[in-house]
């Protein structure tokens, strides 16, 4: 009979212990009780007693530093000493034995990469250098060559169909400035807004007799002219928030928004408050000059807090800008038009503008800006009130 | 311009050099009162004498190491190889000495020898006398071979390699003799080592030389019929091969057949081809075609010996197939 031999479990903890020595040899006469073999768990060493009487047929295991996992066989004591057994596997031919597997299994995956291969896509050294240079995921192209391969005809003529659906523009360098200013503005600033409809008959009345006179002044001029003197009362209107402080301006500048080339820039006509009409157009002609011609200096585009932007050429009847920062507040102008209105019951037909506000509410409130409308509205429909009192 | 044979165009050649320069003399089998197997040298004999046109005894092996120590003590001796099937017999003295020994002697000596030959099947010959062996000898470092296709080429290239101070093995094609051309009556030199675009096109590169240049133009011809553009490079010389002429080609083309009449496996269309892949490879869109001799000893069969090197027909499917 054949009974087996097995690493005892000596403590709770113990997973594995080594054979430090077996004090048996392979045939010998063992009696129960005697001790067989040496163990070593990871405390301390052990001398193992025999639990039955026979003869240590087979060592499956000799002393040595490898591991044995708790209840592993690791021998059999038989009842005679020549009495056939059959030997389980040893650790090392189990080992073997996941190896082959192992091995099989390795062949296997082979085999499926050879498959894999088998469906690589087939491209030629041209076509895979000009997916490479546009940057053309050739999985999505179907070859029209010999087996499906990918020629230099077939990228162009995805590239073609891709260049139908749009072409790619690159930033410029103010392009990118306009984005990344314009979405923290929009992103930070607590923006909100107004319009309001302005009667402008008086100040064309004015345009007109001045250019009779031969002075030719734009809306824009006006404005200018009108608001720096109203934000003269109004200062928050014109201030900024720079490292968190509200900063009030002694001066009152005006932004200008200039349509450029390639995008758009804001320059400053200083002092407007303290300028002629003349001195203004002359400022802003200046101005929209150098933008045109990239040469606006550090000094054109300081004092651009309060920005005036103005699409009444383009027949834009009203929109509502993105405050400009570190500004707090943004004017924007439509086009003059004719409109019916009702005065004292009758109905009359004037030129009206809308002028709307995008204001910053972290500094202006409502009532604030509302008031500053108001006035501005009172001096734009009757610019002669600055003839006798201050806005 | 004058038209004149391949044939006419080398013996002026070889009449021009040998009245320019007294150092040039003629030798080989049958080349004297006869004139050369394939009349090359006809007249010459008559003109110049003994003393430079020489008939040698029927050994390709002295009549290379006579030319050879001739060139190295300063004559500029034009040896004929009747058949280049023979050229066996005296690749000892060829690839072990005329290669050599410029090279081995650090220079001390030049050799300003040209090896004369004719190769190529279509005369029903057999295998003895109808072979393409330029792959044997663009394996040799130290000589150079040239294979024109034109009479132009052949005259303008002859008298290049007579005045070359390095061997050259120049190959005639039996079947190209009787072609003419046009040749100018002054004189002028084709430079060794430059390929020429026989005909411009944009769709495929047929890279070729010697008789096969005349198939691969039919070709170009009826295949321009079918709306296909094909460009025909001429390599002219082999070794050293121009490969920046045939790259810029495949660079506007992005696809190539080549033809040779020579054995396909070892053959030279393998050397081309390889070349282009390594000084070319992103410009191809389909992998290069060879149209080549077939793998066999040339048959004597007139039929079969015309199956066995390329057509003008089998041409033209390559380059559908490489337009595929």
């Amino acid at each position: 009979m054949k009974r087996e031999i097995i690493m005892p479990k000596l403590g709770e903890t113990m997973e594995e212990g080594y054979i430090v020595s077996w004090r048996k040899n392979e045939g010998d006469r063992v009696e129960k009780g005697e001790i067989l073999f040496e163990v070593m768990s990871d405390k301390t060493n052990f001398e193992v007693e025999s639990p039955y009487s026979g003869y240590l047929r087979k060592i499956l295991y000799q002393a040595g530093d490898q591991p044995i996992p708790v209840t592993t066989v690791i021998a059999y004591i038989t009842d005679t000493p020549d009495e056939p057994i059959e030997i389980e596997k040893t650790e090392e031919e189990k080992k073997e034995k996941i190896k082959e597997e192992f091995e099989v299994r390795v062949e296997e995956k082979e085999k499926e990469i050879k498959v894999e291969e088998k469906e690589r896509i087939k491209i030629s050294p041209l076509a895979r250098k000009l997916a490479e240079e546009y940057n053309v995921d050739i999985t999505k192209i179907k070859g029209s060559g010999p087996e499906g391969r990918i020629e230099k005809r077939d990228i162009l003529e995805y590239l073609e169909k891709f260049k139908e659906e749009y072409e790619v523009l690159k930033w410029t360098p103010l392009r990118r400035i306009i984005a990344k200013r314009l979405t923290e503005s929009k992103q930070n600033i607590p923006h909100y807004y107004f319009q309001g409809k302005i009667i402008v008959d008086n100040l064309l009345k004015i345009k007109e007799n001045l250019e009779k006179e031969g002075a030719k002044y734009t809306i824009t001029d006006f404005l200018i002219f009108l608001t720096s003197r109203v934000i003269e009362k109004f200062p928050l209107i014109g201030s900024s928030v720079i490292n968190d402080e509200i900063r009030i301006y002694k001066n009152v500048d005006i932004g200008l928004a200039i349509s450029v080339s390639d995008g758009l820039v804001v320059g400053s006509i200083k002092n407007a408050n303290k300028k002629t009409i003349e001195e203004i157009s002359e400022d802003r002609k200046n101005l929209v000059e150098k933008a045109r011609d990239g040469k606006l200096t550090e000094d054109d585009i300081k004092g651009t807090n309060f920005v005036i932007s103005n699409l009444g050429m383009y027949e834009i009847e009203n929109f509502y800008p993105i405050i400009n920062p570190p500004g707090v507040a943004i004017m924007g102008v439509g086009k003059i038009d004719k409109g019916v209105f009702v005065e004292d019951e009758k109905i009359v037909v004037r030129n009206y503008m809308y002028i709307s506000f995008s204001f910053d509410h972290r500094v202006i409130d409502g009532v604030y800006a509302a008031n500053f409308y108001k006035k501005l509205k009172e001096v734009i429909e009757n610019p002669a009130i600055l003839l006798f009192k201050n806005v | 311009m004058r038209i004149i044979t391949y044939r006419q165009a080398l013996n002026e050649a070889l009449d021009e050099e040998m009245a320019r320069d007294e150092r040039v003399f003629l030798l080989g089998e049958d080349i004297a009162i006869y004139g050369g197997a394939y009349g090359v040298t006809a007249g010459l004999w008559q003109k110049y004498g003994d003393q430079r046109v020489i008939d040698t005894p029927i050994s390709e092996n002295a009549i290379v190491g006579v030319a050879l120590g001739a060139a190295i003590t300063g004559m500029r001796p034009v040896a004929e190889i009747m058949y280049i099937d023979f050229i066996g017999l005296c690749m000892d003295q060829l690839n072990n000495q005329v290669a050599k020994i410029r090279y081995m002697f650090g220079g001390k000596c030049t050799v300003p020898l040209v090896i004369r030959t004719e190769g190529g099947a279509g005369r029903s010959l057999g295998a003895h006398h109808s072979q393409s062996l330029e792959a044997w000898l663009i394996h040799i470092p130290g000589i150079k071979v040239v294979m024109p296709s034109t009479p132009y080429d052949a005259k303008g290239l002859l008298k290049s390699a007579i005045r070359d101070d390095n061997p050259v093995v120049f190959i005639e094609h039996k079947m190209l003799y009787n072609t003419k051309g046009e040749v100018p009556e002054e004189e002028y030199l084709v430079p060794i080592g430059v390929a020429d675009i026989k005909r411009e096109g944009k769709d495929v590169t047929i890279v070729t030389y010697s008789r096969m240049v005349l198939f691969s133009l039919e070709a170009a011809e009826i295949l321009e019929k079918e709306g296909i553009s094909v460009e025909v490079v001429d390599l002219r010389t082999l070794l050293p091969m121009d490969i920046e002429t045939v790259v810029k080609s495949v660079k506007k083309t992005n696809r190539v057949v080549i033809v040779e009449e020579d054995c396909k496996t070892g053959g030279t269309g393998a050397e081309i081809g390889m070349q282009i892949i390594e000084n070319a490879f992103d410009y191809l869109d389909a992998p290069i075609i060879r149209v080549a001799g077939a793998d066999v000893p040339m048959p004597k069969s007139p039929v079969l010996e015309k199956l066995a090197i390329p057509d003008v027909e089998r041409i033209c499917k390559a380059v559908k197939e490489v337009l595929k």
